[in-house]
């Protein structure tokens, strides 16, 4: 275990939980750039491993904190990222929430409300682009990646059964020496 | 429409037990698996527990989806305080996050054991793959909801430059960016209601 860098982790994730709007694809820019290039905790291949163990399993994708604590500073650091992502958007939402009810409907309320999305938008392609980045895709990966997105796109399928067929394919794939 | 919203006061002056906040969130949490959080949450609060009325949750929602986080965690948040205060939402909070937490700790372990092998890799390749694919439909199912105009459209963009591409500190850029995109907006809005 390393303490500093669990440190570091923590002071990573309060103010990443007070301008995750949108919830916890936003930052994962900011957390693939922080914690593999700028503080070296994660290998990239590390990160693009956890990211995929964060989207296949339930819960918000905001708990890829959790793994990259646990990797850090194992079950100690796992408690004490998650507990840096949610606490301080909670007590938020405590402080303002109310507040902000009551005001629903003023001008600059809806302003606020609708001003957020452009930001949101931005932010989440930017975490497709590092964590693509990042991973290095091979060019199979890239067209998996493209026929997922049309067919989450196109079709109602959830994700649990593309992550399914997906998992199962590259598992055939691996066995058979194609990747 | 105008007048304060004061008709939750009904439900604050009878706090809901802490431990049936628990029981519910908990639940909640444990059914994570899949997403579909606001309905299975509408059930068990308004449908089964009686705890808000429709009008309340669908507040209660909006709020959460605005308030940076995630959203079913808010919701479970903002639904905690506002039936048993602070404590209310503590209880909540960790119903919610509980499950799923544990649940990443067994993936945690698992990995661990398994990430030598080559079959593993590969399969968490290819997770990788529908995680990121999943992320992309995400933005695009939003981008899609922008006001078709040059400001929203232009903030956007700059906003994955800078951060995606250029790599400049997340939290300052949305500190910039988000005062800049409200002022656009409410005066895109000031427009389009003025005809």
């Amino acid at each position: 275990m390393d303490d500093g860098k669990l440190f570091n982790l923590i002071l990573m994730c309060i103010p990443l939980s007070l301008v995750s709007f949108g919830g916890g694809q936003t930052i994962i820019a900011s957390l693939q750039h922080q914690t593999v290039e700028m503080q070296h905790m994660l290998s990239g291949a590390r990160f693009t491993d956890l990211y995929a163990i964060s989207r296949a399993a339930p819960g918000p994708g905001t708990m890829i904190v959790s793994l990259i604590g646990w990797e850090v500073g194992g079950l100690l650091g796992a408690v004490l990222a998650t507990l840096a992502i949610f606490i301080p958007s909670s007590l938020l939402i405590c402080a303002v929430g109310s507040y902000w009810q009551r005001h629903r409907g003023r001008p600059w309320a809806i302003a606020a409300e609708k001003g957020l999305a452009p930001v949101a938008v931005g932010l989440i392609f930017a975490g497709v682009f590092a964590v693509g980045h990042s991973a290095r895709f091979s060019l199979i990966e890239l067209v998996t990646t493209l026929v997922a997105g049309a067919v989450l796109l196109k079709t109602k399928t959830g994700p649990y059964p593309l992550l399914a067929a997906t998992g199962g394919l590259y598992f055939l794939l691996s066995i058979t020496g194609q990747v | 429409m105008d007048k304060p919203v004061d008709q939750t006061e009904s439900v604050e002056t009878q706090p809901v037990p802490a431990l049936d906040l628990l029981t519910s969130f908990l639940r909640l949490g444990a059914s994570s698996f899949g997403g579909g959080m606001t309905g299975w949450t509408h059930r068990e609060i308004v449908e089964r527990r009686q705890w808000l009325t429709d009008a309340e949750f669908l507040q209660t929602l909006t709020i959460a989806q605005i308030m940076p986080g995630a959203n079913p965690v808010n919701l479970a948040v903002y639904i905690g305080l506002k039936l048993a205060g602070l404590r209310g939402a503590a209880v909540s909070l960790f119903g919610m996050v509980m499950p799923a937490f544990l649940a990443i700790l067994a993936l945690s372990f698992t990995y661990q054991q398994l990430r030598s092998h080559p079959e593993a890799q590969a399969v968490l390749r290819g997770l990788a793959c529908v995680g990121i694919a999943s992320s992309l439909t995400m933005g695009i199912k939003t981008a899609r909801r922008l006001q078709a105009h040059m400001l929203p459209i232009g903030i956007a963009v700059t906003v994955f430059l800078t951060v995606g591409v250029l790599r400049w500190p997340l939290v300052l850029v949305v500190v910039a960016a988000i005062p800049i995109s409200i002022a656009a907006t409410f005066r895109l809005e000031r427009k389009k209601n003025r005809g």
